[in-house]
């Protein structure tokens, strides 16, 4: 979220698209509830009518897949009537940037940009860059007349989105499109905001990416981005999935979104010449400039003592990622499908229900020669061996269980997608043999440490030389239990040396040696500093030698009446509850809205550091420089090296603007917007004459003639692991089940609650069919399309009766998004019939 | 102490649930085994454990356009309640000091004639025959707390104040009418409806069946007047005429 | 002297006393269940018991009632020209000097009084066992409806009725509630107030 739960109250248009809040994250629709009663209007587009939809003011249907098609409509919409917001378009984005002469894009190449490599099936992204001037800095067209501009080839890109095309495409009708077009671009005006709430009905496509993409250029078109009620604002599937991320759970990032190292990067010079960004223009900021300082105070946070100026400060021991080399959830399963693995640690997971593709995930399982299975109950993947279809007999993974506790016998901090980290007590003591599983990592720490220690091994300097001051120690030098109190501090860091702002004259210190950091604006590049995730720099501080979590705050003053509630825990960065706020205001400093002010400037009120006149009052700034107007202003999106708004976006890899391209597994023959059917840089796990066959599909195919789609219930957790065995949950939702149309299920002779057989072309599984109004077919290039949907929250093991059904992940394709991989769960090819 | 009551929304309400599920947590309710039926409604209808539940409710409109309607099922806690009225077992349904209709198992005789007396078939019995039914948490709301499902609802779909101050606010919201604002001398239960309640699956003008009202209103006070009149009779005849003793019938003769 | 003829058989007074006492229970019980009579607890203990005892007062009600079918029932249905008379001179109750016809074994009134509780007890025993066994479903709330209001008018009926017949048979008619005891009445006694009955059975 580039903003917040609370703050979707003060939205004035709320757009929900590719996500279900309703069901999915309930407290949300409190505050569009909120919003709604002080006139917002709410926009549901879902391929079915879900709970969330029962809310909205306008709904309209959409298939499975098209969010790009519908959304570059929009684009379309604005441009052509005007409905942008020019000011900031023209200030604070990239849209007046020329872009090189030879970029061509997909209305010129017939759905592709300059640069492809069909064989590698990948960009060469040369062309997708800006003109420079003599400095380096990206030349400007302030009119954005200049066909090479940035905003003119966006006009050239969307032209072709016309509402024929899209409706035919969507199957959304025309005055749905319309109404809603004209609805959300009414938020272009400086006094209007609009908000979009997206979960993994936008990520899990083969486009998932590019779909949220697109909407980051329409907020930015509208001037929606940095302002209270705006922004885009992913809505996380579970309550600490923002912390996970943010403290380096995916395979390409470390802690604070610090890109992994990779084999090619021999040293930490070159680590940060690659990942250090640079400007010449003294009014960008460019945060990521910094990166130095995060990447060696990090590398001291792990290493402690060990990492030294003279050894890279520990570099070489961190693991590389071969270049290129992708390690997504798809690419670990496929390997481990093909044997690669000897063993694995499910560790607060499911995949065998949660993985795309589950039933390749299930018979990958059955090649480990081991596995580990940290859970609060056994399931469907600890028990994947005596699962359907498995012979217990033939196979030889070797499962282990080990008990971890709920989130309600640990303290801790969870860190919700608004980026607000709170901290929680424990309620009781865990029950049982489960540990925490910060204890039980603190055992596996140990034994490994102990093997690395008795037996050398291949690399152990790694584990020998982390820091692992976590807790008393007992005489065998292991941490007796692990007081997250102290990992919570490790994670904020702390000054190893006194810190001097050598800037200043005199000198002025800015932390004593041995204290937590204040933030990460102190960290340094030079070891004397240690943070083990800078963007947490500040959640835990310490001031006259007081240690304050600042996350088990709980202050409820709210100045504002906007919801900002800075009292209350800890939002990174540095406490900011709306990133990019410097967006929020004129380049004046005035807020383009007085009554929802995030931010304004105080030209003459004392800064309280400086002591002179001149200073932002509201949410924490993106950074204490002046507006961008003024002597010493700043550009407002700091962390882009040019500090502006990247309406064209050359980082991705389908190209710098959207372009809708179907799912792997379609209903239709062709793409009606190009010759390009899919995306062309998704990998392909299988084509005819290579794969497995577990990863098949089939497209536009007779035998699997309905799309489908996934998704989540109220009721269930995840794959259900921890609702399933709870009765009050399994009484509300107790069978998997399928939503259709009274259509097809008229087509197919099937009556509501009838069992029925869905199947595609990787598995099948039984459903309850759900009979309703509330999925409609679609006319999509002239024919019917009908669209089926199903829950993922199932599994054969519990309830023991097999009563409950199996997870709809076994029909789901293996193949993931060009930049994520995440698996496209969202769209693909079914076929149902009755039981 | 003012009347206190619930104010239902269902245009607020999400169908999320979470008060069936607090109301189960709180009661100590356990769940029951149930089937998909070809809908997320679950289960089909109150049970002696399940106090609260939603009920779905989908319609087609003109536009084509469905509608979803979710709707909060329990006790009305009705100001005139027809429960207690046919109760014949002092103390197994009350009225608690909030204006609750709550109940007390060990009262219970399990004659299940409230079932009959309940103008919204609420009422369930238990597998020791016990009544069984929302009491609005007067557990809780004595000790100043709200009741599990209003405490638990995210959206503010299930409020709990008091009463006057909740059809305040309802009509401050722009509802017209408050289902249950007067009839069975107002419901503890109001519902705020956009559209008549009939849509809703609720009766336009709940009341107490006529037979329990007349029972209640004649035959009650006829059984007091029965029996005290036969004893009053006997007395007049017995000082008008005296007894027919053998010598007078004697001298009749 | 005071020659006695047999009126009741050992069997009539006993069935008698068990009806009249399960009534007794019932009515009790059903005054507390009707005005919620707490007080009652200290004679039941609680409303649980005090419902064990209704219903269960109801079953040896209804078995005695269904007995007295075989006893009464084809006596009570004759209705003589002698039985019009007596119930146009009101038995003879309403006046010292209005005579009574002769009546046989049951006068006009005791017949009427009979089948009035045979109709209010078997309607009330029917409808308390439709209370009693329904099942906890409400599909049957109208059966149960219906049941309980014939309940509440038998019970008024009764309660009228009972203590009347109470009064008739003591007070009212000194000598007869020995029939009840003793089974046995004196013959003048008989043959002032079943004339037919004495002549019939020849004494």
């Amino acid at each position: 979220m580039t903003n917040h739960w609370i703050d979707i109250k003060n939205a004035d248009v709320i757009l929900v698209m590719g996500a279900n809040p309703a069901e999915n994250h309930p407290i949300s629709m409190k505050w569009i509830a909120r919003a709604r009663e002080n006139g917002a209007k709410f926009i549901v587009v879902d391929p079915r009518f879900t709970r969330t939809a029962a809310k909205a003011d306008v709904y309209a249907p959409m298939r499975s897949g098209t969010d790009i098609a519908f959304l570059g409509g929009m684009i379309k919409h604005i441009l052509d009537n005007n409905l942008y917001f020019r000011q900031y378009v023209s200030e604070y984005t990239n849209a007046t940037f020329l872009v090189n002469p030879e970029f061509k894009g997909p209305w010129q190449l017939d759905g592709l940009f300059s640069g492809y490599d069909e064989k590698g099936r990948k960009y060469d992204k040369k062309t997708w860059s800006f003109q420079t001037d003599e400095n380096g800095l990206p030349k400007k067209d302030p009119s954005m007349k200049d066909p090479n501009c940035v905003f003119q080839l966006l006009r050239k890109q969307y032209a072709r989105y016309t509402l024929d095309k899209v409706s035919d495409i969507t199957g959304t009708p025309k005055e749905k499109l319309l109404e809603i077009y004209g609805l959300y671009a009414s938020t272009g005006k400086p006094n209007r905001s609009g908000t979009e709430l997206y979960a993994m009905g936008w990520t899990q496509h083969t486009i998932g990416t590019q779909n949220i993409r697109a909407m980051c250029i329409i907020q930015l078109l509208l001037g929606n981005i940095g302002i209270a009620g705006g922004g885009i604002n992913a809505l996380r599937g579970e309550s600490n999935v923002q912390g996970s991320t943010d403290h380096g759970l995916l395979f390409n990032i470390l802690p604070g979104y610090l890109p992994a190292p990779t084999a090619t990067i021999p040293d930490l010079k070159t680590y940060n010449e690659k990942f250090t960004p640079k400007t010449k223009n003294p009014k960008s900021v460019n945060w990521w400039g910094n990166r130095p300082k995060y990447i060696t105070s990090y590398l001291k946070a792990i290493y402690g003592t060990k990492a030294t100026k003279d050894n890279d400060f520990g570099y070489a021991w961190l693991p590389k990622l071969d270049e290129g080399m992708n390690c997504s959830w798809l690419m670990l399963f496929d390997q481990m499908f093909k044997g690669k693995f000897e063993g694995f640690f499910a560790w607060g997971q499911n995949p065998a229900c949660s993985g795309a593709n589950a039933n390749k995930v299930r018979k990958a399982l059955a090649k480990l020669k081991w596995m580990v299975n940290v859970n609060l109950f056994d399931n469907e993947t600890g028990s994947f061996w005596k699962g359907p279809g498995m012979n217990p007999k033939d196979i030889q993974t070797e499962v282990f269980f080990l008990p971890a506790c709920s989130s309600v016998e640990k303290e801790g901090s969870i860190t919700n997608s608004g980026r607000l980290a709170q901290w929680r007590t424990a309620a009781i003591e865990p029950m049982g043999q489960s540990k925490p599983d910060s204890d039980i990592m603190n055992e596996l720490y140990f034994r490994v440490r102990r093997l690395y220690q008795k037996q050398g091994g291949k690399t152990p300097a790694p584990i020998l030389n982390l820091t692992w001051d976590y807790g008393e120690k007992g005489p065998d030098g292991k941490v007796r239990k692990v007081d997250i109190h102290r990992v919570a501090e490790e994670i904020n860091g702390s000054y190893l040396e006194d810190i001097f702002d050598s800037k200043a004259t005199p000198p002025k210190q800015l932390g004593k040696r041995g204290t937590l950091c204040t933030n990460f604006v102190t960290l340094q590049a030079d070891g004397t500093t240690s943070c083990g995730n800078w963007i947490f720099s500040g959640s835990y501080t310490q001031k006259d030698g007081k240690k304050t979590n600042m996350m088990s705050r709980r202050g409820k003053n709210d100045p504002t009446g906007l919801g900002l509630f800075s009292g209350w825990a800890w939002a990174w960065p540095v406490n900011r509850r709306i990133i990019y706020n410097r967006a929020s205001v004129d380049p004046q400093g005035r807020p383009w809205d007085s009554k929802r002010a995030v931010i304004k400037w105080n030209p003459t009120k004392p800064d309280p550091n400086t002591k002179k006149p001149g200073v932002w009052e509201g949410d924490v700034p993106d950074g204490p420089a002046p507006p961008m107007a003024m002597e010493g202003g700043k550009y407002p999106f700091i962390m882009m090296a040019t500090g502006m708004g990247g309406i064209f976006g050359p980082g991705l890899a389908e190209g710098p603007f959207p372009e809708h391209y179907e799912a792997l597994e379609c209903p239709l023959q062709e793409n009606l917007m190009s010759k390009q059917r899919i995306n062309p840089t998704i990998k392909l796990f299988y084509d005819k004459s290579s794969g497995a066959a577990e990863d098949v599909y089939y497209s536009c195919d007779v035998r699997y003639p309905f799309v489908a789609t996934t998704y989540r219930v109220s009721e269930h957790w995840q794959t259900g692991v921890l609702t399933r065995h709870e009765p009050w949950q399994l009484e509300m939702q107790p069978q998997m089940f399928i939503e259709m149309s009274k259509e097809l299920a008229k087509e197919k002779g099937i009556k509501d609650g009838d069992k029925v057989i869905v199947s595609s072309g990787r598995g099948k599984l039984w459903a309850i069919a759900i009979v309703t109004e509330r999925f409609k077919p679609f006319r999509v290039a002239n024919s019917t399309i009908h669209q089926v949907g199903m829950p993922w929250c199932f599994g054969w093991q519990y309830p023991e009766d097999g009563s409950s059904g199996d997870s709809s992940n076994l029909l789901t394709p293996t193949i993931g998004d060009a930049n994520t991989m995440i698996p496209e769960s969202k769209a693909f090819m079914v076929n149902v019939e009755k039981a | 102490m003012a009347r206190k009551a619930l104010l239902i929304s269902p245009e607020r309400c999400i169908g999320c649930r979470g008060c069936q599920t607090a109301c189960k947590e709180w009661n100590h309710l356990p769940g029951t085994k149930t089937v998909n039926r070809g809908t997320v409604e679950n289960p089909p209808d109150l049970t002696p454990y399940l106090y609260n539940r939603i009920r779905y409710i989908e319609t087609a409109t003109e536009a084509d356009m469905v509608r979803w309607l979710f709707v909060s099922q329990r006790c009305m806690h009705c100001g005139d309640a027809g429960c207690i009225k046919i109760c014949p077992a002092p103390g197994a349904l009350f009225r608690t000091k909030e204006g609750a209709v709550a109940f007390n198992k060990e009262k219970c005789i399990g004659c299940k004639l409230c079932v009959a007396g309940c103008p919204f078939d609420v009422p369930r019995y238990d597998d020791k025959d016990k009544i069984s039914k929302c009491h609005l948490c007067y557990d809780r709301t004595s000790e100043g707390l709200l009741p599990a499902c209003a405490k638990t609802c995210p959206t503010g779909a299930i409020r709990y104040g008091e009463r006057d101050a909740l059809i305040g606010m309802a009509k401050k919201e722009g509802y017209g009418k408050v289902y249950g604002e007067a009839d069975l001398d107002g419901l503890g239960a109001l519902y705020a409806f956009i559209d008549p309640p009939k849509l809703y699956g609720m009766s336009e003008k709940p009341a107490i069946p006529e037979s329990v009202v007349f029972w209640h209103k004649v035959l009650k006070p006829l059984a007091y007047i029965g029996l005290g009149g036969a004893v009053a009779a006997a007395v007049l005849h017995y000082v008008a005429f005296g007894p027919k003793k053998d010598e007078e019938v004697k001298k009749d003769e | 002297m005071n020659k006695m003829v047999r009126k009741a058989n050992a069997f009539e007074i006993v069935n008698h006393w068990v009806l009249a006492g399960s009534f007794f229970v019932l009515a009790v019980s059903g005054f507390g269940f009707l005005f919620q009579l707490e007080q009652l607890n200290s004679v039941f203990g609680s409303f649980n018991t005090m419902k064990v005892w209704h219903n269960w007062a109801g079953v040896v009600f209804i078995v005695s009632l269904v007995l007295t079918i075989v006893h009464y029932l084809s006596v009570s249905l004759r209705f003589t020209s002698d039985d019009m008379e007596w119930f146009s001179k009101a038995g003879g109750y309403l006046s010292r000097r209005v005579k009574a016809p002769p009546q046989d074994e049951l006068n006009a009134g005791q017949k009427l009084y009979y089948l009035v509780v045979l109709v209010a007890g078997i309607a009330i025993s029917a409808s308390g066992l439709v209370i009693w066994l329904r099942p906890a479903s409400s599909d049957i709330t109208r059966l149960v409806l219906i049941s309980h209001l014939i309940h509440n008018i038998c019970f008024d009926l009764l309660v009228f009725a009972i203590p009347a017949h109470i009064y008739l048979a003591t007070l009212a008619n000194p000598g007869t509630f020995r029939i009840m005891v003793y089974g046995t009445v004196p013959l003048e006694w008989a043959r002032k107030r079943h004339q037919k009955w004495v002549q019939k059975i020849g004494v």
